[in-house]
């Protein structure tokens, strides 16, 4: 049989397969986006494009639109959960998002279907979004994002889900969240209805230490992270920390960015006590600090 | 060992497939000049020798250069600016035929290939897959296409993996390609007058 007829077979009949459990989420004024029917009764769309809390509506592939609630959201990655009752319709195929390397052909869905192709252009690994969100795999695509399709399936040639598309995560670049990645985050908010992240509540500036200062300290760094705004009520303002400290170590290991800080505080549980080294006027100083949760975003 | 062979072996045959397709299409494919400083593309519609374009490519006076370098002057039979198609004769019997593919059994995620004059280039190629089939009635208006047309493409042939002409391209709209399909050519040709065909 012809090569290229039997690829173009298997990408049409790939789409065939997972647009049984790919939904249109009437969230939003107008547009409607995609939403992924994830595991029975539950359907992941993208949570920027989930513009109401109630009143939601999911349209199945079958035409019919049915009621559904709000489980969840969580803005760090992009993903809302949302609850269908009425569920007597095909769930995703699952993939391995790991196994996918750059050239890999893949196709991005929306509810229709409609349909655009392209290739895996970019593999990383774990990556840390613009709004705090944890995210094991970094998957860039050389596809086109059509408006509506945020909230649906990456697919790769064999028709299984490997991720969640979103084009609210990045201006510039066409991503996806990874399989994996969307069933973590999903148990999460079906489980506390939010993905809870440590906070400290100080902005940070990195500065350069005077010789002098970095010679004081247990542990070998030359950058420090200035305090330059402070939640006074925050986990660090009520642990003591104040304006101009400058952050040297959390735990004992040194921090000279923010995604240092980030990583180290993002491995602990809300509740947790952290210990802290920082410079007040040029002297180190140990505090004791509760890691303190995440505000929601304001709508 | 054998799987890394069958791989190879598999990608030998798309690229093989994939040129003797475009090669094919490539040989059917014209470009259509106007009185204007823009060109269009076509298609050598089928056994009929007629040409294919989009009604607001074909403009009188009416020059086509063929694949193999002729150029000839073309004779507008019909013209319907409704479905912007128009059908185009040549002083020629010898044109190489585009097979004329099925409209209505195109599927979504299905490849495409068009070829076209590109911003009035030699014949060029872009690739991409059937992005959408809205069918309000039996046959879409459209066919979308997730594949990048420039100008010069238009009136040009959409073509599915066995190189048959599905569509004609015909305009881009939000970044999709658009192409009249198959189905509505093949009603236009119907309608084109009888006289007309008799008296070739």
């Amino acid at each position: 049989m012809n090569a290229l007829l039997s690829l173009s077979n298997g990408l049409a009949t790939a789409v065939e397969q997972v647009s049984s459990a790919v939904v249109a989420v009437n969230a939003r004024p107008r547009l409607a986006s995609t939403g992924v029917h994830w595991r029975s009764g539950v359907v992941v769309t993208s949570d920027h494009t989930v513009r109401a809390d109630e009143d939601i509506t999911i349209t199945r592939s079958d035409g019919r639109t049915v009621p559904a609630s709000l489980a969840g959201r969580d803005a760090g990655t992009d993903l809302a959960v949302l609850r269908v009752s009425d569920a007597d319709f095909p769930t995703a195929a699952l993939g391995d998002p790991l196994s996918l390397r750059v050239g890999h052909l893949v196709m991005a869905v929306g509810y229709g279907p409609r349909v655009s192709w392209g290739v895996v252009s970019a593999v990383g690994g774990r990556w840390r979004t613009g709004r705090g969100g944890d995210v094991d795999q970094f998957l860039r695509l050389d596809a086109t994002l059509y408006p509506g399709f945020s909230g649906g399936p990456l697919i790769d040639a064999e028709g299984r889900v490997v991720g969640v598309n979103s084009s609210g995560l990045s201006r510039q670049l066409e991503l996806a969240i990874p399989a994996t990645t969307v069933t973590r985050v999903t148990d999460e908010l079906l489980a506390k209805g939010r993905v809870s992240r440590g906070f400290l509540g100080v902005g940070l500036h990195a500065v350069p230490l005077p010789e002098p200062w970095g010679k004081r300290l247990a542990v070998a760094t030359e950058v420090g992270l200035m305090v330059v705004s402070l939640q006074p009520d925050g986990p660090a303002g009520t642990a003591g920390v104040v304006l101009g400290d400058i952050l040297v170590a959390l735990d004992g290991a040194p921090v000279s960015t923010a995604d240092d800080v980030q990583r180290i505080v993002s491995g602990h549980k809300v509740g947790a006590t952290l210990g802290v080294t920082v410079l007040r006027a040029g002297m180190p100083t140990e505090m004791r600090i509760v890691v303190g949760e995440r505000p929601a975003r304001r709508r | 060992m054998a799987a890394a062979g069958a791989s190879r072996a598999i990608r030998s045959w798309l690229e093989r497939d994939l040129a003797d397709t475009v090669a094919r299409l490539c040989r059917s494919t014209v470009q259509v000049l106007g009185p204007g400083p823009r060109s269009g593309s076509g298609v050598v519609w089928g056994a009929g020798g007629v040409i294919v374009t989009n009604a607001h490519v074909a403009s009188p006076p009416i020059r086509v250069i063929l694949s193999d370098g002729r150029r000839l002057s073309g004779r507008l039979l019909a013209r319907d600016r409704g479905c912007d198609l128009a059908a185009i004769e040549l002083d020629a019997d010898d044109l190489p035929p585009a097979i004329v593919g099925d409209s209505d059994r195109l599927r979504v995620g299905e490849l495409v290939i068009a070829t076209g004059h590109a911003h009035g280039l030699p014949v060029a190629l872009t690739a991409g897959v059937i992005h959408a089939i809205s069918r309000h009635g039996p046959t879409p208006a459209f066919i979308q296409a997730d594949l990048r047309l420039a100008p010069g493409n238009s009136g040009g042939p959409l073509a599915d993996a066995r190189g048959s002409v599905v569509g004609i391209n015909t305009m881009v709209t939000g970044g999709l390609a658009c192409a009249v399909p198959s189905r509505v050519v093949q009603r236009f040709l119907a309608a084109v007058p009888p006289s007309v065909a008799a008296a070739r």
